[in-house]
């Protein structure tokens, strides 16, 4: 088992990191959000958490409280104003939050070490802090789906305008999901932060963002077990495989692609029976 | 006066190149009203094939356009048939063509990489091109004006292709309503095609064009473009192909004047601020009119 942790332990702790960032995802998308704020929301918290230990000496634990209220605060923000956008708007705005982020962390070199980042953190990230907010997510996304609240989301994504006409706040919940999603995002950004020694501006990009998506797609958003096992299928996967980063490229944008083609509900779907009648609602329009 | 003169000269002849980008980007949004995000790494193989014929075949900038064009407008015909064509057949989720543009991005980057190198590659030099005329005090470069006037030519020729020829009848009756088009006798697959031909070889041009202008050819090129389009995109409205030309020229005056007059450091970062704005203030975009938004 130390064998294991030793050579592996930093694929791990990438694994879980990058569950955390799926479910965050698909916190969003189980309401037809389709955010690329997660590479925003992440570099808040990140480099939230990192000034709050290393400059002012906060403890690590509620350095990354704070991250997370900082990049819910944000996401409070945000999506108060943008959820009032539709589809491809709301898409390209949390786009040009994201950049807008890099962009303000690679100039604000006081706080933040511009293009250099912050060097010498210390890893106070364990593993089994990534587990159990791995662990805890994962409950919260369980324990939703199977609240009333869950159940109006649930009805949000099939059909918008039935759902409003029965008495559900669409914009209340939407705006609920996207700030807890922000939060956990912001979870992750500081734990990714007290990682590897270094934080800097282009760790969470639109790249991040666009891996972070694809692990929730990849393994399907209809299933619980989609996010994490899409997470650690395109995170495990090339790394043991060990081939050049290009063919490692080449094999996750292959994955995805083929998963979006022909696996329409995500590699969850594999092993499941015909969908039920309960879960035919999510399937409708095409759902994934 | 004659630096802010010598500063839209410049901003002018890189708005050329996005405006050209953008209108490729645009068109496939306003007739299958999809987001193609492999859109700038078509761009990106654009530049390369151009560069390719420049140095293989000895083609002179204007004439390597053709090749590039063709190369990357069969790319955009590649994205419609292996994805954008089964996505739609499914009726699938519109994100989902998102996803499958972004990774079929990665794998064209990743392929360029394979293939190309990874490096920072350069046009040949070539003294007639960088020869500069100087015009009431303001430097402009020949290469400026090539690049100008081939990106206006681009774009007249676009404009004439879709208003008087039957294809680009064919491309407006789909963009209008696919079910109209089809009840009148027009294929819509055939359309469809045509558009995401138009558009990847608008992107390949434009690869060609920026790529020639910043002397500098490299795989990761296409991220770049890619958010400049999308700023572009919002700037003059989603599918609006005479918004996109307009935005193409706004945001490359406004980089060079923020770099002039603000910081260097912030000028990707106003216009995404710009983004942020007009999607606040008038999602339909600077010209759009308020029905256009669409869902």
């Amino acid at each position: 088992m130390n064998q294991i942790l030793a050579s592996y332990g930093n694929l791990i702790n990438l694994v879980l990191l990058d569950g955390i960032l799926a479910y965050a995802v698909w916190l969003a998308l189980s309401a037809n959000m389709f955010s690329f704020a997660t590479g925003g929301f992440m570099a808040i918290g990140a480099y939230v958490g990192v000034v709050l230990t290393m400059r002012l000496g906060v403890p690590f634990p509620l350095a990354v409280v704070a991250a997370a209220a900082s990049a819910a605060g944000v996401a409070l923000a945000l999506g108060g104003t943008l959820l009032r956008l539709r589809g491809d708007y709301f898409a390209l705005a949390t786009l040009a939050f994201t950049e807008v982020v890099r962009v303000i962390a690679l100039n604000w070199e006081s706080v933040t070490g511009g293009a250099l980042g912050i060097v010498g953190i210390a890893r106070s990230t364990e593993t089994w802090h990534l587990a159990a907010g791995l662990g805890a997510v994962i409950y919260f996304a369980w324990a939703l789906r199977r609240s009333h609240i869950g159940r109006a989301i649930a009805a949000i994504r099939a059909d918008e305008l039935p759902t409003a006409a029965m008495g559900v706040d669409i914009f209340r919940y939407r705006l609920a999901l996207f700030v807890t999603s922000g939060a956990v995002t912001g979870l992750a950004g500081a734990l990714a932060g007290h990682m590897n020694y270094f934080i800097g501006p282009n760790d969470f990009g639109l790249l991040r963002t666009i891996d972070a998506i694809s692990y929730s797609i990849l393994g399907g958003i209809g299933v619980l077990a989609g996010p994490g096992l899409g997470a650690l299928v395109l995170t495990a996967l090339p790394e043991l495989l060990r081939f050049s980063s290009q063919l490692r490229e080449i094999l996750v944008g292959a994955l995805l692609l083929g998963a979006v083609l022909f696996l329409p509900r995500g590699l969850a779907a594999l092993r499941l029976p015909a969908p039920s009648a309960r879960r035919a609602l999510a399937v409708e329009k095409g759902l994934p | 006066m004659v630096t802010l003169l010598q500063q839209i000269v410049n901003g002018l002849s890189a708005g050329a190149t996005y405006a050209v980008f953008a209108i490729g980007f645009t068109l496939v949004f306003g007739v299958l009203n999809v987001l193609n995000m492999a859109q700038g790494a078509i761009f990106m193989w654009g530049a390369f094939l151009g560069l390719a014929s420049v140095i293989h075949l000895h083609l002179p900038l204007p004439l390597a356009l053709l090749p590039a064009m063709l190369g990357s407008g069969a790319l955009g015909v590649a994205a419609e048939l292996a994805i954008f064509r089964p996505l739609r057949l499914r009726s699938a989720h519109r994100w989902m063509g998102l996803v499958a543009s972004l990774a079929l991005a990665r794998i064209l980057v990743a392929a360029a990489q394979e293939v190309f190198g990874t490096q920072v590659v350069r046009y040949p030099d070539s003294p007639a091109l960088a020869h500069a005329l100087m015009v009431g005090g303001v430097r402009v470069q020949v290469l400026q004006l090539a690049i100008a006037a081939i990106a206006l030519l681009l774009m007249l020729g676009l404009a004439a292709l879709l208003d008087r020829t039957r294809t680009g009848r064919a491309i407006r009756t789909v963009a209008f309503d696919p079910r109209v088009a089809q009840l009148v006798g027009i294929s819509v697959d055939r359309a469809t095609l045509a558009t995401f031909f138009l558009s990847g070889a608008l992107a390949g041009a434009a690869g060609v064009l920026l790529g020639a202008l910043f002397n500098a050819v490299s795989p990761f090129m296409g991220e770049n473009i890619l958010l400049k389009g999308l700023t572009v995109l919002i700037l003059g409205g989603l599918g609006n192909v005479p918004g996109a030309m307009a935005g193409g020229f706004l945001l490359g005056v406004i980089e060079v004047l923020s770099v002039g007059y603000v910081s260097s450091a912030f000028r990707d970062a106003i216009g995404f601020g710009l983004v942020f704005l007009i999607l606040l203030v008038r999602p339909a975009g600077l010209f759009g009119r308020a029905e256009a938004a669409r869902a």
